[in-house]
């Protein structure tokens, strides 16, 4: 793994075995991100973003079962594959909340009714930092006020239900950083309140990043979100990463036929007012007993019949730090990588029809059934 | 084609369509139901299917073990047959010896003439699906009681049937009642809120908080002896809803408060629909299944009460019978030792209550929706 | 310390005093309903009290009667009458004939079965009706609720279905065949009928500690008998709830924090899940006091249960009225108590004022 990144995900799958068959909703993702930047991981509801980053902390259910690798730097020196710790162990447990931290979706639901919220943070920092009541509770009055929490002495006593949405938030970021996490993982944690208050967790997000040197990995399908928060963005479409680059070079020029729908279904101010909102057409399909084939080939508006049904694209490298997987692109990185599969779809189609040959023969010799 | 079609059968199902579908699925809360089918249709054909009628006795058969059936005699396969019991006392230590009379058999006949019963109260009739006419040699007297006798010489087999009446039915009938009442009550509860809601809370905290045996025992008590079957019945059934509508009255009221406040109902509301119509045609539908769940899973605890109550005699008493009465014959640990056939009767309460928990039980995650 | 220093909390102190001046108008009508019933049987205290002296040979002339219902009060309307019950039982004064006879201000009326006042017959036994319940009780939490966890922890496995099993077995034979056979079979194992609750030398000594292991040996049927049928309610309910619980977004929450599954399940988890069943306290009382009165008369257990049933087949009313009417106030301070806990246990209560 390169010195600066602090997290790769290498190939990653998760297979969840039903009565119906194999759902698969991540199938081949990989992604890096760098000490101290944004990533944003973008992509529609369904996409299997979720799953990933719960399986970064492997705190999916039992029975989503992850392949791949996830390789983690927890000093300047080493590094460590989180997917090959048992869920359930000591390991895991010392990353979680201490080096990889997490906040969620909806704040209202993320804590306990039961326990006050000051109890609910302190322990974190009884659990990672020190044992000693009276300086644990320092710390987490110190990381509350950090987040703009007023009246913080206050708010440690009192419960979930008298907070409000933006407060919980808060404080739910303030749960996630006590410890000084090297990579904060955000599950789209401004969907759920409302604009205002969004801008003010994005804002204090970002004076908490640079702060504290953190990465964030942040998961979104608000492109305004990601244009205003993230360095990179690495788009996700039906569990596989379909185009990774920088902000800037992947809103300017998407390549990808999906990068491209989705900027192009953003309402842009100063548009014609009468102009039809443009949508990409058809719906995410189920991942179960998926064909190999392109995710995207029923959508696709530059589609290769005979090609993009028959091969899967694999991330290539087009410019340095721009990565796409599309057999329709024109760079020659892509060309190559298109030949190579056309190559192998024939072979494969020689193949089959070798063994159907020898099947059909087989069938005579034996005679009739 | 035809793949797409039931996808959208699925989508487009009602409620019921989707319930019913799911239910099948269940293997235990089908073989339930089909146990609670054979049940009641034996108990509405009970005259019927009974050899023997309620009140019959044989005083030669007190306290008899069932009945042993054979088909081979004296080394001829002549079908099935019962032989006559013979009883004989030593005169030393007086001890009854129990056995059988060997020389002569007696044929069991299907459809026979046998004690007379009128179906649905009025028509005559004697048919009964088996029993046991003269014997070989001409003889009288001998009996098939496929689940023994009791104290009295009883067909306790009669008996089950002919009690299953009273013991399947009463307490189904009470959980109807108790339904719509508790769905009225509860409705108004909720719905209205308010002193309303303050008031029938309170009084079903007090119906609840009263212990539910002694509360039926002492009302039980209050019936007036000697009154008809009927009427006793009817009794029986109303002290039974009484109890139990609170419950449903509260599960009611719960889903009511939850459920006002949503969209649809304001957004009724405006249309100008009746308040009645909004409870009844928005409200209730909502919850519907939940409510059919708790209607059967109350009912096994209708069941055991009743069995109760008559055991204790505060309940059905004769000529009329149910399983309780059947099973004050087990009342003394030396009873059950040396005849433990009277304990049948606790075989099909047993069976009756298990099946409404296993079906209410698959009902129950038949209607959950997040299945 | 925490938790205690919680307990003072205002909202809870406010949810307290709430609870208990809802106490009162509940005990109006439990009292209300146990007269009515009271009430029901044709005749009146006095016809029945005539009867009773004679049937022991004494006559009493229409004069008499007439002026014994005039001083009970018989011939109000039913409503003064009820007045009278209540503030009889609440505070009967000093210069009435009851409090003479029996030196107590709290009339209950008079028992025709036992002869005496229905208070020192019910209070003979309150005490060990008290205690059988405290303890079969807390046999069904100690034991309910860890097979409760388990179960719900290990869906689907071995345990989990045994556990079901047992639970239906509980709930669908009747408390007193069970009482049957369980004596029967102690019967055939340890060859002596291991009836009532105290030997020939307890009644004579009482229960002390020596001899109180012989009374629990004694309570092993009667805990069994009428302790399973809630026990399983008690499983299903709290099973249930835990997977409504496992599955909370607060849950991910703490397991993203490093905190460890079991920490989880036993803070978070067990906790929320103990909401509906300590809510349920009361109605656990209830069904205590039910199921015993019938296994009390198979098991020769000297409860209030038989005591009350042999009140109801002599129509002895007013003792069985008055022995309902303990029972309820009992549940009803169940209740109450329960309540408190349950705002002590969760936050949200009180700041709603309660689901109740």
């Amino acid at each position: 793994m390169e010195k600066d990144n602090i997290i790769e995900v290498k190939d990653l799958h998760v297979d969840i075995k039903m009565l119906e068959g194999l759902l698969t909703p991540v199938r081949g993702v990989n992604f890096e991100i760098k000490k101290g930047e944004t990533l944003g991981l973008v992509g529609e509801s369904g996409c299997g973003k979720s799953i990933t980053c719960k399986a970064i902390l492997g705190i999916n259910e039992k029975k989503c079962v992850p392949h791949g690798e996830i390789m983690f730097r927890t000093t300047d020196d080493e590094e460590i594959d989180l997917l090959s710790l048992n869920p359930r162990g000591k390991e895991i447990r010392d990353i979680r909340g201490k080096q990889i931290s997490m906040i969620f979706q909806e704040p209202m639901v993320a804590f306990s009714p039961m326990y006050t919220i000051g109890n609910q943070i302190n322990e974190c920092t009884l659990l990672h930092i020190t044992k000693d009541k009276k300086k644990a509770k320092e710390i987490t009055l110190e990381v509350m006020r950090k987040v703009g929490i007023a009246n913080v002495e206050k708010r440690y006593k009192q419960y979930p239900h008298e907070f409000s949405g933006g407060m919980l938030q808060r404080a739910l970021i303030a749960m996630a950083l006590v410890c000084y996490p090297k990579l904060l993982i955000a599950d789209e944690p401004t969907t759920a309140l409302d604009v205002t208050i969004q801008a003010q967790i994005l804002e204090l997000m970002k004076e908490l990043q640079k702060e504290f040197n953190m990465a964030i990995l942040f998961i979104t399908h608000d492109l305004g979100v990601v244009a205003n928060m993230c360095d990179r963005v690495a788009v996700m479409y039906l569990g596989r990463i379909v185009e990774t680059g920088d902000a800037k070079t992947i809103y300017a020029n998407p390549q990808h036929p999906y990068t491209r729908g989705l900027m192009g279904s953003v309402h842009k101010i100063g548009g014609r007012k009468d102009e039809r909102l443009f949508s990409i057409e058809g719906t995410v399909p189920l991942a179960m007993n998926l064909p190999k084939a392109c995710g995207f080939y029923d959508r696709c508006d530059a589609r290769i019949e005979g090609l993009c049904d028959k091969a899967e694209p694999e991330l290539v490298e087009i410019e340095p730090g721009h990565k796409i997987a599309c057999f329709n692109c024109q760079n020659p990185a892509c060309i190559a990588h298109r030949e190579a599969a056309m190559e192998q779809i024939k072979e494969d189609e020689a193949k089959a029809a070798a063994e159907a040959e020898e099947n059909a023969k087989g069938g005579k010799k034996r005679g009739k059934r | 084609m035809a793949k797409k079609k039931s996808k959208e059968d699925y989508y487009l199902a009602s409620q019921w369509t989707l319930m019913a579908r799911k239910l099948k699925k269940h293997k235990l809360a089908r073989v339930s139901f089909l146990i609670l089918a054979i049940l009641y249709i034996a108990a509405l054909f009970a005259d019927f299917l009974a050899p023997y009628g309620l009140e019959e006795f044989d005083g030669l058969y007190k306290n008899t073990a069932p009945t042993n059936i054979y088909s081979v005699y004296e080394g001829e396969n002549i079908g099935p047959y019962v032989l006559k019991i013979t009883k004989s006392i030593n005169k030393t230590d007086f001890t009854v010896t129990i056995g059988e009379d060997l020389s002569e058999y007696y044929k069991i006949k299907f459809f026979v003439h046998g004690t007379p019963y009128k179906i649905l109260g009025f028509i005559p009739c004697d048919l009964h699906l088996f029993g046991v006419g003269e014997g070989s040699k001409g003889g009288t007297g001998a009996k098939i009681f496929l689940f023994g006798a009791d104290s009295l010489g009883r067909d306790i087999f009669s008996r089950v049937l002919l009690g299953a009446r009273i013991s399947l039915t009463i307490p189904f009938a009470s959980a109807i009642i108790s339904f719509f009442l508790g769905i009225l009550i509860g409705s108004i509860s909720g719905y209205f809120g308010g002193v309303t809601d303050i008031i029938i809370q309170r009084i079903i905290e007090v119906i609840g908080a009263v212990p539910q045996i002694p509360l039926w025992m002492a009302l039980s008590a209050a019936i007036p002896p000697g009154i008809s079957t009927i009427k006793m019945y009817f009794y029986m059934t109303l002290i039974l809803s009484f109890i139990n509508w609170t419950g449903m009255a509260r599960v009611v009221r719960g889903k009511f408060l939850s459920l006002k406040n949503e969209d649809y109902v304001m957004a009724a509301r405006i249309s100008g629909v009746s308040t009645w119509k909004i409870i009844w045609k928005h409200l209730v539908p909502g919850f519907m299944s939940y409510l059919i769940v708790s209607m059967t899973l109350g009912i096994p605890g209708s069941i055991v009460g009743e069995t109760s109550m008559s055991y204790l005699g505060l309940g059905i008493k004769s000529p009329a019978t149910s399983w309780g009465v059947l099973l004050q014959e087990a009342s003394s640990v030396t009873d059950i030792a040396s005849h433990p056939h009277k304990l049948i009767p606790i075989i099909f309460v047993t069976i009756t209550v298990l099946a409404y928990n296993f079906l209410g039980d698959g009902l129950r995650d038949a209607a959950d929706p997040y299945k | 310390m925490e938790a205690l220093k919680n307990f003072f909390r205002k909202d809870l102190v406010q949810y307290i005093i709430k609870r208990i001046l809802m106490f009162i108008p509940t005990l109006l009508l439990i009292s209300i309903l146990v007269f009515f019933v009271i009430q029901l049987p044709p005749g009146d205290y006095v016809s029945a009290h005539i009867s009773a002296l004679a049937s022991e040979g004494e006559l009493v002339d229409a004069d008499y009667a007439a002026s014994m219902r005039a001083d009970y009060g018989l011939d109000l309307p039913v409503w003064q009458q009820y007045i009278k019950w209540v503030k009889d039982i609440i505070w009967t004064p000093t210069d009435t004939p009851y409090y003479r006879l029996y030196h107590s201000h709290h009339n209950w009326k008079f028992s025709f079965a036992y002869g005496r006042d229905v208070w020192s017959v019910i209070n003979d036994r309150l005490g060990i009706t008290i205690g059988v319940t405290a303890i079969i009780m807390l046999f069904q939490y100690l034991v309910s609720l860890p097979i409760a966890v388990y179960a719900s922890t290990h869906q689907y496995s071995v345990g989990d279905y045994i556990s079901s099993i047992i639970g239906f077995i509980g709930t669908a034979i009747p408390n007193f065949i069970l009482a049957i056979v369980l004596m029967y079979l102690s019967y055939k194992w340890t060859g002596s009928a291991n009836v009532g609750l105290f030997s020939q030398e307890m009644l004579l000594n009482g229960v002390h500690l020596y001899n109180f292991g012989e009374f629990l040996k004694r309570m092993i049927i009667p805990i069994i008998v009428i302790g399973t049928s809630g026990t399983c309610g008690i499983i299903r309910s709290v099973r249930a709830q835990m997977l409504d619980e496992v599955a909370r977004q607060y849950v991910l929450t703490a397991r993203a924090k490093g905190v460890s599954e079991g920490k989880i399940v036993m803070k978070y988890c067990f906790r929320a899940a103990m909401n509906p069943t300590v809510s349920g306290l009361g109605g656990v009382l209830s069904s205590l006091f039910s199921g015993s009165t019938v296994t009390a008369m198979v098991l020769n257990m000297q409860i209030q249960g038989p005591v009350l049933y042999k009140a109801l087949q002599s129509q002895d009313m007013y003792l069985a009225g008055g022995i309902v009417m303990v029972q309820a106030i009992l549940v009803v301070v169940g209740i109450l108590l329960s309540d408190i806990a349950l705002a002590f246990l969760d936050p949200r209560i009180r700041y709603s004022g309660g689901g109740r």
